[in-house]
């Protein structure tokens, strides 16, 4: 492993090299709430990037309510008492008036076969006229259009299955307003308009999971991999849980979730550290400190047996299979990314070689090793997607084979080298982007505790051998640790995707 | 809300600050990197721009090209020409070759054939410059478009288009772009099947050498080097490269065709309906393009627009909902409204999207509207020289469409003069409510009002893939067999074998008449045939004369306008032609490169192994042909054969009726024809 290592040193920096120098742009501080912020000073243009890391995200959705991390996260963009509201203490007294409405209506329609129709349509007409007369408080969406009047780009969120990010960039004379904003929606939300959000959501998840053959593929194949742990819920919810979400949900996510020691905030561009610390007390020191919330109880039971799924969708095939690993602080994280990257992205991956560009048999194939997310034990995932004529059959048989020989030979040293050197330049380009920074740093302080994850990870992927390939490859890709989801069209589909259905059989 | 209220109070007196009371410090002077251009001697440019940060360079060339080019019997042919620019090796390397090589050392070099431009670009970690750099040049000058290599890119083609109609917002924006600009040119039509199978090797070979030339080429270089050395670097490196080609014409021009109505294509697996309500947009250097660029952005632009507001977050209706003025360099783009609803909302979700458009038209917007679209635009203008690289790269997109330097800062001047009476100004200009159409991709069972109710009647479009026509016409031997029996026959009924492979050159004076349905035009031409494969045209059309020859490979036009080497198009056009001259044709079965195909009773599939094929109909009580279909891109074309005269021997049909896409086109008369006049290769080619 020595070799190596050495002849990379006249193409590329060691990233301890890298570390060091980088290590210099960087200042890290913890308020005494418990909130953590990483600057990192890049001068090259009076621009800043922003990335605030909440350590909640889906997989914290309580049962029945899937779907609400994502709910609170559309809801931070509604604003405070003070931005967004013409008249906040009319508009709170309004606010109340729809959620006791709603209280009156939810306990009319719980009484279910005894529910009078009648009632339950006139308690429908009053929430409905109460939202009209909340809604009439409100300067909509001035949140986010402060934002981009202040020239704010790349504004975004997003919630995955094991946190929420909140991310934009602004230019570099406006960073107190991202202060002001920032600290003033994880302070004091307003959950204004939560019941026209909560269609809006809903119309993601039709956009989604439901009008998209893969969309649909996928939650079939997680929820059939995964049997008792919240991983195998969909990101933005069940369609029956959304549409019963409460504000009162999204309240209780919010203070048990957004607590301060749960929370990372990384800054990149042109700012001067001590300006940032001095601002983040300012701005974050008054929010009270709060417990930290409790990870997911549920463990996955083992798995007996592989699992399969088949969803009929009018769509050309494709296939998920998943195999269960361990969490991404297992000791062999790094092989199956290794793994992961031998298989998978660029022309020279095994899966693209074999399947795609010798036997012709798929369009794409290839893999994710952590699915669907990395906080608890979870899949590693791979796809094959038919070539034109071509079975799934045909497509399973040649990845299997591929797998087959990752497990039997050791995997020869040029390859094993390709994705290590490939890594470091990865990192290095990584290092150009003031967003993505903003993204890796908070991140890695995030699930690591430590933004140097960046850096480290490399190292970590150094120390892979083709015996730890082989190893990981024996102990995991197992018939009995599999699952398997085929999408294949149904039985009175036109007549083409028919005929290919037959092959696929 | 007890909780909220706990939590408030407990933190209360935190920011007194209103977001009203802040004071911003003026932002540094933008700093513009300088740029080195260089001239070589072999007529291409090169922009080099220095930036030390990382020990990486990146470069690009960009080449004047394009998929507006395709052929309309190869509609795909410049996309797969650049993939396999890269992919199929270069200079004595095969692709595999140059994959392992570059990812070996965490490089890359890549090449891609867009709507209106190519390119081949490379990222290289500092250390290893010169080597990727090599590759770069090789990819960029010497492809050597490998054969497997094709054969995969056809592929994975096919199963694209075979996948196309599998996701609704796909179909939504193909479907859109084809009604707006007209399926029958290069900016809205779609690659299929048929025109992916026709591809060859020369096609891509052909593409290549017609637009990949020095003089047709710009590059931009950026990253750790020093510029001096760069530059000499690239000197040496392209010093060589010295072919030329004539000037690339410009990209066709669209043509401004309204579809005004309401569309609508059916699928039923979708609890959601896509939907784009649209026009022809414009170009960048249209003098109101800021002023619709601000529009666009109040009424569908962000969290602040209109549409957004309404649609979105007062009605709870899509998740997703934008507009775009949709402009482009150098031809019109596409204004679209595009959005997703749930499938009940679909007809209010359109209409109310619509009067949002309508609002544009008939009242000014608020000063508070102008003024937060004004104040995006001028205080996000520093994201546009963030990094080095985007400055050079638009410095390289303008210089590559013909416009000015500085056309950023004049576009963010008149941005800032932008006025309320000017944007509704432009919207009454532009925006014509007449010629909106409106696309629907959805189930309409569930509907809650009909589409109709949007005030036009509603016409669906069907999005069902033509199948393969190679797929359609499986061949065994037996199907092949029986193809070539019934080719003897027709042999046979038109006056043998021997007689025609006697045939050496074939004269023909006829008259075409265009039906009056597709402009009435008369013409009178004389076309003349020579073994194994010549052509000439002389016709006589209402505005002039037009002469053409064509021997296979290129030949010449002389019209009016004057005197030019045949254009692609007219190549692809002619080659198609000569493969079905009619006497060589009937002797297909003789041919070792055509094959004879049974498809059903009395039709027969004639094809060769460069893409060409026809279909060939039998009147099975002459035995004579009725009819010849083939594929010219999109449009099937169909030619009935009557009026059989003898002529020295042969039975020859002296009346031809053209249908294209099923309609009547045109009816050709024979009037006179000579065989064997000794016609010589000299004669052929001599220009009128």
């Amino acid at each position: 492993m020595k070799l190596p290592a050495l002849f990379l040193c006249t193409a590329l920096f060691l990233p301890a090299q890298d570390l060091q120098e980088f290590a210099k742009k960087v200042t890290e501080f913890t308020l005494p709430n418990g909130l953590h912020f990483i600057i990192c000073e890049r001068h090259q243009a009076p621009v800043v990037s922003f990335h605030t890391y909440v350590n909640a995200g889906a997989v914290d959705d309580p049962s029945g309510k899937t779907g609400i991390a994502h709910m609170f996260e559309h809801m931070a963009f509604k604003g405070t008492e003070s931005i967004g509201s013409t008249n906040w203490p009319e508009e709170k007294k309004a606010l109340e008036a729809v959620e006791r409405a709603y209280d009156r209506l939810d306990q009319e329609r719980d009484k279910g076969p005894r529910a009078s129709k009648d009632r339950v349509a006139k308690l429908d007409e009053e929430v409905k006229a109460a939202m009209d007369k909340a809604n009439t408080y409100v300067e909509q969406n001035l949140y986010p259009r402060l934002i981009e009047e202040n020239g704010g780009v790349g504004m975004n969120a997003s919630t995955g299955e094991d946190f929420t990010n909140y991310f934009y960039n602004l230019p570099a004379n406006r960073v107190e307003l991202w202060f002001l904003l920032e600290s003033s929606r994880f302070i004091r939300p307003v959950f204004r308009e939560f019941y026209k959000e909560r269609d809006v959501v809903r119309e993601e998840r039709r956009m989604r999971s439901e009008s998209d053959p893969q969309g649909k593929l996928i939650e079939v194949f997680t929820s059939t991999a995964l049997q008792a742990h919240p991983y195998r819920r969909p990101a933005v919810g069940w369609s029956s849980d959304i549409e019963n979400l409460r504000l009162s949900d999204a309240e209780a996510f919010f203070n048990k979730y957004y607590v301060p020691g749960n929370i990372t905030i990384s800054i990149v561009g042109d700012v001067k550290a001590a300006e940032m610390k001095r601002m983040a007390e300012k701005y974050f020191g008054p929010i009270a400190k709060k417990p930290l919330p409790s990870p997911v109880v549920t463990v996955e039971p083992p798995q007996e047996g592989p699992k399969q799924a088949l969803l009929e969708a009018v769509s050309q095939p494709i296939e998920f299979i998943g195999y269960k690993r361990p969490d991404q602080y297992d000791k062999d994280d790094a092989v199956f990314e290794v793994i992961s990257r031998l298989l998978s992205g660029g022309r020279t991956a095994l899966l693209y070689k074999d399947l795609v560009r010798d036997k012709k048999l798929a369009l794409a194939a290839g893999a994710d090793a952590t699915f669907p997310g990395g906080k608890y034990p979870g899949l590693f995932l791979f796809y094959l997607m038919p070539a034109m004529g071509k079975s799934l059959d045909e497509n399973e048989k040649a990845f299997y084979a591929v797998l087959d020989r990752l497990r039997k030979d050791p995997i020869d040293a040029a390859s094993l080298k390709r994705v290590k050197t490939k890594a470091r330049g990865t990192l290095i380009r990584q290092l150009d982007s003031n967003s993505g920074l903003a993204q890796y740093l908070a991140n890695g302080y995030a699930n690591y505790g430590d933004w140097r994850r960046i850096f480290t990870d490399v190292d970590d992927i150094e120390k892979v051998t083709a015996a730890d390939v082989q190893r990981v490859a024996n102990q995991y890709f197992n018939e009995a640790n599999r699952t398997s989801a085929w999408l294949v069209a149904p039985k009175a589909a036109p007549k083409s995707a028919a005929a290919l259905e037959g092959a696929a059989k | 809300m007890k909780t909220t209220l706990l939590l408030i109070a407990s933190c209360v007196l935190m920011q007194a600050q209103s977001y009203r009371d802040l004071k911003y410090p003026p932002l540094p002077e933008i700093k513009i990197p300088k740029i080195d251009t260089v001239a070589l001697p072999n007529g291409m440019q090169v922009l080099l721009l220095e930036n030390h940060e990382l020990p990486t360079i990146r470069g690009v060339a960009l080449v004047r090209t394009g998929n507006l080019f395709d052929p309309a019997a190869k509609i795909g042919l410049a996309t797969i020409t650049g993939s396999l620019i890269r992919s199929g090796g270069a200079k004595g390397k095969t692709g595999d070759q140059l994959d392992e090589e570059l990812e070996d050392i965490s490089a890359s070099v890549e090449a891609n054939i867009g709507e209106s431009s190519g390119t081949v670009s490379f990222n290289a970690l500092k250390g290893n410059a010169d080597e990727v750099l090599a590759v770069f040049r090789n990819v960029l000058t010497s492809p050597e478009f490998g054969d497997d290599r094709l054969q995969l890119l056809k592929t994975q083609a096919l199963s694209g288009i075979s996948r196309r109609n599998d996701e609704p917002q796909g179909i939504a924006s193909r479907e859109f772009a084809a009604l707006i600009y007209g399926k029958d040119n290069s900016y809205g039509w779609d690659s299929e099947y048929a025109t992916i199978d026709s591809i060859t090797r020369a096609d891509v070979e052909a593409f290549y050498k017609r637009y990949f030339f020095p003089a047709n080429t710009l590059i931009a270089v950026t990253g750790d080097f020093s510029t001096p050395e760069m530059k000499s670097k690239i000197e040496g490196l392209f010093a060589g490269w010295t072919v030329t080609q004539e000037k690339v014409p410009p990209f066709p021009a669209v043509r401004r065709k309204a579809s005004p109505g309401t569309f609508l294509i059916t699928k039923t697996d979708v609890t959601q309906t896509t939907f784009t309500i649209g026009q022809l947009g414009g170009t960048f250097d249209d003098k109101d393009y800021p002023a619709l660029q601000v529009m666009a952005d109040i009424l569908g632009g962000g969290f602040r627009s209109r549409l957004f507001s309404t649609v979105r977050t007062k009605l709870g209706y899509a998740y997703n909902i934008n507009a775009d003025w949709g402009a482009n360099y150098d031809h019109a783009g596409l204004f679209q409204i595009s959005g997703s609803t749930k499938s009940a909302s679909t007809t209010d979700a359109i209409r109310v999207a619509k009067r949002e458009v309508d609002r544009m038209r008939t009242e000014e917007v608020t000063a508070a509207e102008l003024d937060t679209a004004k104040q995006s635009v001028l205080n996000s203008f520093v994201f546009s020289f963030d990094t080095p690289g985007k400055t050079l790269n638009r410095l390289l997109q303008y210089k590559y469409y013909g416009y000015p330097d500085d056309f950023l800062f004049r576009y963010q001047k008149a941005v800032a003069a932008v006025t309320r009476a000017d944007i509704l100004r432009v919207a009454k200009v532009h925006i014509d409510p007449a010629s909106l159409a409106v696309l629907a991709v959805g189930n309409p069972k569930e509907f809650a009002e009909p589409l109709t109710k949007l005030g036009s009647p509603v016409q669906e479009i069907d999005i069902a893939i033509p199948e393969p026509k190679a797929a359609q016409a499986q061949a065994s031997g037996a199907t092949l067999q029986a193809g070539r029996e019934l080719l003897q026959r027709v042999q046979q009924a038109s006056g043998g074998a021997a007689k025609l492979a006697q045939v050496k050159d074939l004269s023909q004076n006829i008259e075409t008449q265009v039906d009056p349905s597709s402009g009435g035009l008369k013409a009178l031409q004389s076309n003349r045939w020579a073994a194994p494969g010549l052509f000439r045209q002389d016709a006589t059309y209402p505005f002039g004369k037009v002469s053409v020859f064509f021997d296979g490979t290129g030949g010449w036009m002389k019209t009016p306008q004057g005197e030019a080497p045949l254009p692609e198009a007219q190549r692809n056009q002619l080659a198609g032609e000569l493969f079905r001259s009619y006497i060589p044709l009937l002797l297909s079965d003789q041919a070792t490169n055509r094959k004879v195909n049974l498809v059903s009773p009395g039709v027969m599939e004639i094809s060769d192994d460069r893409g060409n094929s026809v279909r060939l109909s039998v009147d099975m009580k002459t035995g004579l042909p009725s009819k010849e279909e083939f594929q010219a891109g999109p449009t099937t074309i169909a030619q009935e054969f009557t009026a059989f005269q003898p002529v020295e021997g042969l039975q020859l049909p002296s009346a031809v009726t053209i249908y294209q896409g099923g309609k009547k086109f045109a009816l050709v008369t024979v009037k006179d024809t000579r065989i064997n006049s000794g016609l010589t290769a000299d004669q052929l080619k001599q220009k009128p």
